[in-house]
């Protein structure tokens, strides 16, 4: 195939020939068939192009990318800052005291609501009892009790980020990507509390907020640490 | 060569946008920001949303057979470059970007810098050191593969991955007007393996 127009049938595919290119291309494709059948199947090759799928590997990769960047490939793991940057990492002892007494309230709270038996068929959430008993005696009896601690370590956490922010250890980019962060787990909060208020015994709804609150005070620990604190 | 953020508007294969920006990609950006300050888990999950789409774009852009290794390597310098993502592009933008700085380096390395830039039609007939395959035997995504490089990188990077013309340039160091041929005369040798 030699035609002349043959050369410019992916640029009028693609809508970049100039106009009045387009119009003489399109006129000389009303009486040749040869190019109409060529401008088709360049049009499927396009079509085709598009619709690949993407695959993930054969093999799961994660555990060598995990060892090269040194956490675990299993369990929860948090590579120390210290590791990743030469910055000093300074919390306060009463920032590390809250922050760890509220995580392990949640932590409990969350581990008794997984441990919950399932709701019994025509019948309410039945709590288990037990030695958090006196936390679930309210189905969100724990995440009522743990509120003002938590509410405590966050305003701390927060104070510390916001010295790191006027301190300018900060940079805005970074800010920016926490702030974003924070408003949409703060979004999250709000929509389970919500939620929870509409359907006090759902041990999902629990679970869930507790995990969001749990995810907003670790954003805010780990981002308080790109800072240093008061000491 | 600098980690920059591609038009994302012309990029029809994000998953950002697939998404819509809604609730996937709220709960991402939590993820991105717990990763850089060293969060594995959350580093985890961005690698489970993402491999798919990086490995694809290693195995079209260089060689099925190091596309593991490729894929790797983006994400060990993602998760020790996570402190610069500026958070101006989706995460998933930054990502491919960068995957495909590490993919034209990794050319480089490789050095398959053959028969680069064919200017003919049948350019899969071109390709020197490559098997001879019975041609209606392969099937579309083979038939990418054994273009040669130049047309596969340029192919890959607009018909499947949605970048312009001046974008791949930029990127492969050419002009717009040699991105728009190796385009064509890639789209007419594929044409034989349309199923």
């Amino acid at each position: 195939m030699n035609d002349t127009w043959t050369e410019r049938l992916s640029e009028y595919i693609d809508g970049t020939l100039p106009d009045a290119e387009r119009a003489a291309l399109e006129a000389h494709l009303a009486g040749c068939t040869a190019c109409r059948t060529t401008l088709d199947e360049l049009r499927r090759v396009v079509a085709r192009a598009r619709a690949l799928d993407d695959r993930p590997p054969a093999a799961d990769l994660w555990p060598a990318i995990a060892e090269q960047i040194g956490v675990s490939s299993g369990a929860h793991h948090v590579v120390s800052l210290a590791e990743r940057r030469t910055r000093r990492v300074t919390f306060t002892v009463p920032q590390l005291a809250a922050a760890a007494a509220v995580l392990l309230l949640l932590g409990s709270g969350g581990a008794y609501l997984a441990l919950r038996r399932p709701p019994v068929e025509g019948g309410g959430a039945i709590a288990q009892r037990g030695p958090a008993a006196d936390l679930t005696t309210s189905p969100v009896g724990w995440v009522q009790k743990t509120s003002s601690r938590y509410d405590a370590a966050v305003a701390e956490l927060q104070s510390a980020l916001e010295q790191g922010r006027a301190s300018g250890r900060l940079d805005s980019a970074t800010v920016r990507v926490l702030t974003q962060s924070l408003v949409t787990i703060d979004s999250a909060i709000v929509q389970a509390r919500r939620a929870l208020a509409a359907d006090p015994g759902s041990a999902y709804l629990n679970q869930h907020l507790a995990d969001t609150m749990r995810r907003k005070l670790e954003l805010l620990r780990r981002a308080s640490a790109l800072a240093p604190a008061r000491t | 060569m600098e980690l920059t953020s591609p038009g994302a508007a012309t990029l029809r294969r994000d998953p950002d946008q697939a998404t819509g920006g809604g609730g996937t990609g709220d709960a991402e950006t939590a993820d991105v920001a717990l990763a850089a300050s060293g969060d594995g888990r959350a580093f985890e999950r961005l690698y489970r949303s993402h491999v798919a789409r990086v490995h694809s774009l290693a195995r079209r852009m260089i060689n099925p057979d190091v596309a593991d290794d490729v894929t790797q390597d983006v994400f060990v310098r993602a998760w020790s470059k996570l402190g610069t993502f500026r958070g101006e592009a989706a995460f998933g933008t930054w990502l491919h970007r960068l995957a495909i700085n590490v993919i034209l380096a990794r050319r480089t390395t490789l050095g398959t810098e053959r028969g680069r830039y064919y200017d003919a039609e049948n350019v899969l007939d071109a390709v020197p050191g490559r098997p001879v395959v019975h041609e209606l035997s392969l099937d579309f995504q083979q038939a990418i593969g054994r273009l040669p490089d130049g047309a596969r990188e340029v192919f890959v990077l607009h018909d499947v991955e949605g970048y312009k013309h001046e974008e791949i340039a930029d990127m492969l160091g050419i002009v717009p007007g040699t991105s728009k041929s190796q385009l064509h005369h890639a789209r007419m040798a594929l044409r034989k393996y349309l199923e």
